[in-house]
């Protein structure tokens, strides 16, 4: 059946078991995907998705089903299964459905990217021969990967609250090999947005530069250094870090920063912004997974903690109100808290004046290994690092096999400066941004 | 799930623009979760996944399709999709669909659906009450229990019909100790390919126990000194030395498109002589086990190194015929929406000969790491990180106070070469994998070993 068929079959099965408190999340999407070896494109998909998630608060408790079958009989059992679960609910966190009457903002990038695949098929070709023109070394192994969708989000609840919109997007991957002396290295670059806005050159530049720059790195000797974390390492750290500002963290005994708003947690230069509708977003929200509205706010405003990040029920159990980022990782996920664009505002300088500023020491550019070696709920991390020395405050000699080990909140702290470069990594609808920073006495484990 | 005829029609609707090659993917899931925070049930929630996946083969360019339904409707349009995508006339005019039937080398006991909330709360409970009283440094405790019932059917032009059904269910315990401003987290996470009576094989107190002893442990323990020294890594969980410094390499995902390092490579010494290791998706009831793969074809054993030579790689279907290599059974994917591709299942390094305490007695500075966290690798470059849960300092071949923020980084093959000493007594640990087709279960495994120089990450 459709999903209006469905959403009423929910509604009448709901109305049936008496409930009187609940919402049904969906979503659907379609995307189309090309991935090239050597000249040709390996492999070509096209998919289609959609899911039904119903959320119920019986005698005060919440419980969760999700479904991707349509049809009259599992909507009667997603009803069941919902209710069996918020019986179940033991901790006394009170639930709640959206009310009607939030002002949703309007978003200003409402174009649609509608790329057909023959379209997709030739710049995936065009990328990955820009990749092998950049240097005679790019071999085969080198991939492109282009994939283009859209993605629609709808919400109805029991308290008359509906709510519909949908995001489309192109994104592309370069991904060269390059062979040296018998020796391999890669790049990687990735990019957002709408197919023709993409510089496939560019990218492809960007991407056979970081491989090639790579050659014949080294280890350095274990010690302190004076560390300029690249913007994308910053972004990749930030990004791991981001369950930090969640209430639900906080609350939950999962994050440092319980009793901490109000006070100083970074350095004066550090601004953090949650945007649901950065400007050159492809993925604006205007609601969140709970029908909440969205807006931009300053998470941490120049050093100072302003706010954590809340859902419906972490902002009641704080005592104050939903700032819009109840998100749901997948459809049938249960709504936690999220960001949406997350960034350290930039500050001042390029890349370049900040290795100028760190004179000598190390400039990282890549950290790997964050989903085990950063743990938010300690802050501390021991990271596989790679970049380069910084020699006369300039880039110098490549630099691999090292660790870079710290402490989130500390170093948040301790950053002296921050750049302008600001630089975004992540997916489409969660992205998180940062510019370059310099900081001092990071331990790095070497030779 | 769906019929033959169905099936049939399917696969002729995909091989219309002339593939050499069709495969019908559909998959019917239901998984439950349910969580506990601060002693409280906090969420419990069921999910039913739906759908098809339809690949189509011409040489070795491959193109897929998926849909979120299994209607008839929904099938053959995925088919027709898939097929407009290709250009060309049929080749294979008649497709006889046989079922093959394969005995279930993994019995469930108590299929988890068959067993309501309540006895799989009060079990969870237990073990989170008993992580809980531990300690008096305990100040949050994080219990979760999944279940899935993972049914799958692969229907091929080659006239495969097979069908599996993958039960699994896990437990997992999260404590964290605090003091002055400080966390530091210890965990335990066991599961297998079972039913509820996977709760027979634990005790819940002791469960819950394991994990707070780990976090106590780390809050009171020091940073180490960063460096290059030799580690011994325990057995169980220890293994995901094995799964990331060198099995990644070894799937023909990027063996065939020469972006390993290990590609080009059968036959010669990549490891230490010391070193046998092992896929295998056949161990009973194993976490990362399965009867087929994704592709259909039966699981087996696969030897990928023997006394340090590479032997095999892992490969699927569509990477073997790049490869001119068959399938070694080892085509996994998350759900009908992510492309198979070749997988590890169950893979550890093999037992050996040295004694525990030669090994450890062997160090004279050195790091012990009893229990390892996760990892990651690049497998063109072979440089890999992982890090380490609870780790003591070894001195003079004794293992003496804990250390907190290790992290174990290096180049797959030196570390291969590196892996000098290996003990007896192999264990197993589970882990979740993610790659191109998702994020899949797959065990590590090891007995103690010793690798005789790494870089270890510190403060």
């Amino acid at each position: 059946m459709t999903y209006q068929e469905f959403k009423e079959a929910v509604v009448d099965a709901a109305s049936r078991m008496k409930i009187k408190n609940y919402e049904l999340y969906y979503t659907e999407g379609e995307g189309i995907n090309a991935e090239t070896f050597q000249e040709e494109i390996k492999s070509y998909s096209a998919q289609s998705d959609l899911g039904a998630c119903f959320r119920c608060i019986v005698e005060g408790k919440e419980g969760y089903a999700s479904t991707e079958n349509l049809t009259g009989d599992e909507a009667r059992l997603l009803v069941e299964r919902a209710m069996e679960n918020a019986r179940s609910i033991e901790s006394e966190e009170k639930a709640y459905i959206h009310e009607k009457g939030d002002a949703y903002a309007v978003r200003e990038q409402s174009g649609q990217e509608t790329v057909q695949g023959a379209e997709l098929v030739e710049a995936a070709l065009e990328l990955q021969r820009e990749i092998y023109e950049c240097d005679p070394r790019v071999t085969d192994g080198t991939q492109s990967y282009m994939s283009s969708g859209r993605q629609k989000y709808a919400i109805c609840n029991s308290n008359g609250l509906e709510l519909e919109e949908e995001i489309s997007y192109t994104v592309c991957y370069a991904m060269p090999l390059v062979s040296e002396g018998g020796e391999m290295y890669d790049g990687f670059k990735v990019k957002q947005g709408r197919l023709k806005d993409f510089d496939l050159k560019d990218i492809a530049a960007k991407a056979v530069e970081k491989a090639v720059s790579t050659i014949g790195a080294g280890s350095v000797p274990s010690g302190k250094y004076t560390v300029v974390l690249g913007n994308e390492a910053m972004a990749t750290l930030l990004q791991t870090y981001s369950s930090v500002f969640s209430g639900e963290a906080v609350q939950k005994g999962m994050s440092l920063l319980k009793d901490k708003e109000g006070e100083k947690i970074a350095a004066d230069i550090i601004t953090i912004v949650d945007d649901p509708l950065y400007k050159d977003s492809v993925a604006q929200r205007t609601f969140d997974g709970e029908g909440v509205a969205t807006y931009r706010k300053n998470v941490v405003d120049q050093g100072i903690l302003t706010t954590l990040l809340h859902n419906l029920k972490t902002a009641a159990a704080a005592g104050v109100k939903s700032t819009g980022n109840g998100q749901k990782d997948s459809y049938n996920s249960a709504v936690g808290v999220r960001p949406f664009t997350f960034y350290i505002q930039p500050v001042e300088g390029t890349t370049e004046a900040m290795l100028a500023l760190a004179g000598d020491g190390i400039y990282i550019t890549g950290l790997e290994g964050l989903h085990a070696g950063a743990n938010p709920i300690t802050g501390d991390f021991s990271l596989s690092a790679v970049g380069f020395r910084i020699e006369d405050g300039r880039k110098a000699a490549p630099v691999k096999n090292i660790t870079v080990s710290g402490n989130f909140f500390t170093l948040l702290k301790e950053i002296e400066k921050a750049g302008a470069d600001l630089e975004f990594v992540g997916g489409v609808v969660h992205r998180c941004g940062s510019p370059s920073v310099l900081v001092k006495n990071v331990a790095i484990a070497g030779k | 799930m769906l019929s033959q005829e169905l099936l049939k029609e399917a696969l002729g609707k995909a091989l219309s623009t002339g593939a050499d090659y069709a495969e019908v993917f559909a998959e019917h899931t239901q998984s439950k979760n349910i969580g506990i925070v601060s002693e409280k049930v906090d969420k419990a929630a069921n999910a039913v996944i739906s759908g098809v996946g339809i690949r189509i083969f011409k040489g070795t360019r491959c193109v897929s399709g998926s849909a979120s339904s299994l209607s008839r409707e929904a099938v053959l349009d995925c088919a027709a999709r898939v097929a407009d995508a290709m250009s060309g006339s049929a080749g294979i005019a008649d497709i006889k669909l046989q079922e093959r039937l394969f005995g279930d080398i993994h019995p469930v006991k108590i299929v988890p659906g068959s067993v309501g909330n309540t006895y799989k709360i009060d079990y969870l409970r237990q073990a989170c009450t008993a992580a809980k009283e531990y300690d008096a440094q305990i100040s949050q405790v994080i219990g979760k229990y999944l279940e899935v019932d993972h049914k799958i059917l692969i229907a091929t032009s080659e006239g495969l019909l097979a069908q599996d059904r993958q039960i699994r269910t896990r437990l997992m315990i999260s404590s964290i100790a605090s003091k002055g401003g400080e966390n530091q987290t210890g965990g335990y996470n066991p599961g297998a390919r079972k039913g509820v009576e996977l709760f027979e094989d634990f005790d819940p107190v002791e469960l819950g126990r394991r994990a707070s002893r780990q976090a106590v442990t780390m809050l009171n323990a020091g940073y180490i000194d960063a460096g290059t020294m030799p580690v011994a890594i325990e057995n169980g969980f220890g293994g995901v030395i094995f799964h990331e410094a060198c099995g990644h390499s070894l799937e023909a995902s990027c063996v065939a498109l020469g972006q390993s390092q290990f590609a080009g490579k059968l036959g010669q010494q990549i490891a230490n002589p010391k070193v046998t290791a092992i896929d295998d998706g056949t161990i009973p009831n194993g976490w990362g086990s399965i009867n087929i793969d994704d592709e259909g074809t039966p699981s087996q054993k696969n030897v990928l190194i023997e006394n340090g030579i590479l032997k095999t790689y892992m490969i699927d279907k569509l990477n073997g015929r790049r490869m001119g290599m068959a399938s070694t059974g080892s085509s996994r994917r998350q759900s009908y929406q992510f492309e198979p591709t070749s997988r590890m299942t169950n893979t550890y390094i093999a037992a050996g000969e040295d004694r525990d305490e030669d090994i450890i007695g062997s160090i004279e500075y050195g790091l012990y790491a009893k229990e390892m966290g996760g990892g990651s690798v690049n497998p063109v470059t072979g440089q890999f990180n992982f890090s380490v849960m609870e780790g003591y300092i070894i001195r003079n071949g004794k293992v003496c106070e804990p250390v907190r923020g290790a992290s174990l980084i290096g180049k797959g093959s030196d570390i291969i070469m590196n892996i000098d000493m290996v003990g007896k007594n192999v264990a197993r640990g589970q882990g979740m994998c993610g790659a191109s087709s998702g994020s899949i279960p797959t065990d590590v495994g090891q007995p103690l070993i010793r690798v005789s120089s790494i870089t270890v990450g510190g403060r």
